[in-house]
């Protein structure tokens, strides 16, 4: 026969299921929706803000942003493209 | 009345209580400063096939029983090694021991050169490639495969748009198709609160931590309640080492391509295209109907990250002749990585194949590059 469970784990048990119920159940809601996606919103803008803002100081003490790095890795990433179709032509030939 | 305890007794209670509790202690420090990372992706295996980061894997196997090959194609958003995390647990074991021919198709870990990859690109491209090379290694005309969440849709699209390829059967496990099915996870993005580019990172794909975070809001207390399992069970070596490899896996989510999401989200969970027979790749239309290979739908019962209701459509949108459900005691990982995976599901999948396959001796072969245990490609480190 299974053993009951420590007097702790029923305990936790009892708490946490309702509370895991009640809690998916509002991350399913559409004011939780909204918040996320306002959340969302702000943190891309802030982040937008403070590149923006330091992009100056940055680029007067001749270090790259993250604007910089984000341009060159997606020339890297274009030519690693190339590469790759350039590759599947000469497998076909 | 307390019926009272020999001396005997209650030192032996003592004894074993002690023991547990060393035995926690010594398990809790070693869980506490990571120093056990547990070793998964062990059994033995060789790269058949590789294109860009996809790449087709072979387990070795010396006790084939079957043909055609299985191959397995595992989702974008997770590890593979969910399907082989220790020797005691392993789907790709379990199917070894049953006289099957396991191959499985790694997608690796993209980043900002895979985010234009569509779904064509996996249906029209990596796909159709990966069963010609499994058919060449296992010199097998036709293959089984084996689709697991989105890598059974992937292999759904695959076969539906692509008749031609040599599929001998087709199966899927906890694969969606019925996107109203997933609210709780695509509630954001269907009703258009945030569109798919607001998900995306610079590399222009969805970063692990989202999809993550996405799995994590369907169970808020799930982290609470696996920790507070595992203080229960903290003295058991055994249970601790489980624990880790799939807390390790649970963690290691890879990036989602990027144009593949987009189209995910605009079709399948927007329109629920796949449903209605809307859905466009490449200027034409899916239609699941198309497929008319032997057909199973594994479903887990307790699955909430693709609810049966999101799965079960999916055997009246095939055309298969010979189809098949199974709906299995089990959740969306439970179904391959966990001891009812090992003692329930995995063998009435393996005996759903088996049927449908034959014995080597019976099947035609073709001239193949290797067979089991040769090598096509150099072999593959073990993943730690």
């Amino acid at each position: 026969m299974p053993s009951q469970p420590p007097l702790w784990r029923r305990a936790f048990d009892a708490v946490e299921k309702p509370l895991g119920d009640a809690l998916a159940q509002g991350a399913r809601s559409g004011a939780f929706a909204d918040v996320v996606a306002v959340g969302v919103r702000v943190e891309r803008l802030a982040r937008r803000e403070v590149e923006r803002r330091t992009r100056r100081v940055l680029h007067l003490a001749n270090l790259p942003t993250a604007t910089d790095v984000r341009r060159l890795t997606q020339q890297v990433t274009e030519l690693q493209r190339q590469v790759r179709a350039l590759s599947r032509e000469v497998e076909k030939r | 009345m307390t019926p009272s305890l020999a001396p005997e007794e209650v030192l032996r209670r003592v004894e074993g209580d002690v023991r547990r509790a060393v035995r926690r202690g010594r398990n809790g420090l070693r869980y506490a400063a990571g120093t056990d990372r547990p070793k998964v992706g062990r059994t033995p295996k060789d790269v058949v096939w590789k294109r860009d980061k996809a790449e087709l894997w072979r387990y070795r196997s010396d006790a084939v029983a079957y043909t055609p090959p299985v191959v397995i194609v595992h989702s974008l958003v997770s590890r593979s090694y969910v399907l082989d995390l220790a020797p005691d647990n392993s789907a790709v074991g379990a199917l070894l021991a049953a006289g099957l021919d396991v191959m499985l198709v790694d997608w690796g870990v993209a980043d900002a050169v895979e985010a234009d990859n569509t779904l064509e690109t996996y249906s029209d491209g990596y796909l159709p490639e990966a069963i010609e090379a499994a058919c060449d290694a296992a010199g097998s005309d036709e293959v089984t495969i084996l689709g697991y969440c989105f890598g059974g849709l992937l292999s759904l699209l695959t076969v539906a748009r692509h008749p031609e390829l040599p599929v001998r059967n087709l199966a899927v496990m906890a694969t969606p198709v019925d996107f109203t099915g997933l609210s709780a996870m695509t509630g954001f993005l269907r009703d258009g609160r945030l569109d798919p580019d607001d998900v995306l990172d610079e590399t222009g794909n969805v970063p692990p931590e989202a999809v993550e975070n996405a799995f994590r809001l369907l169970r808020p207390t799930g982290d609470m309640a696996s920790y507070a399992t595992l203080w229960q069970n903290l003295w058991n070596d055994k249970y601790v080492e489980g624990y880790q490899a799939m807390a390790q896996w649970t963690r290691d989510h890879v990036p989602f391509p990027g144009a593949a999401f987009r189209q995910t989200v605009e079709q399948l969970v927007r329109d629920n295209a796949l449903v209605y027979g809307e859905l466009r790749l490449a200027g034409g239309t899916v239609d699941l109907g198309a497929i008319a290979c032997p057909f199973l739908n594994v479903m887990a019962e307790r699955d909430h990250i693709v609810p049966i209701d999101a799965a079960r459509p999916l055997s009246g949108l095939v055309g298969s002749p010979d189809r098949e459900e199974l709906c299995l005691p089990a959740g969306h990982v439970g179904l391959v990585a966990s001891r009812t995976a090992a003692k329930v599901t995995l063998p009435r999948i393996a005996d759903w194949i088996q049927r449908h396959s034959q014995t080597p001796a019976a099947a035609p072969r073709r001239p193949h590059r290797g067979g089991p245990g040769t090598p096509a490609l150099p072999p593959q480190p073990e993943e730690d």
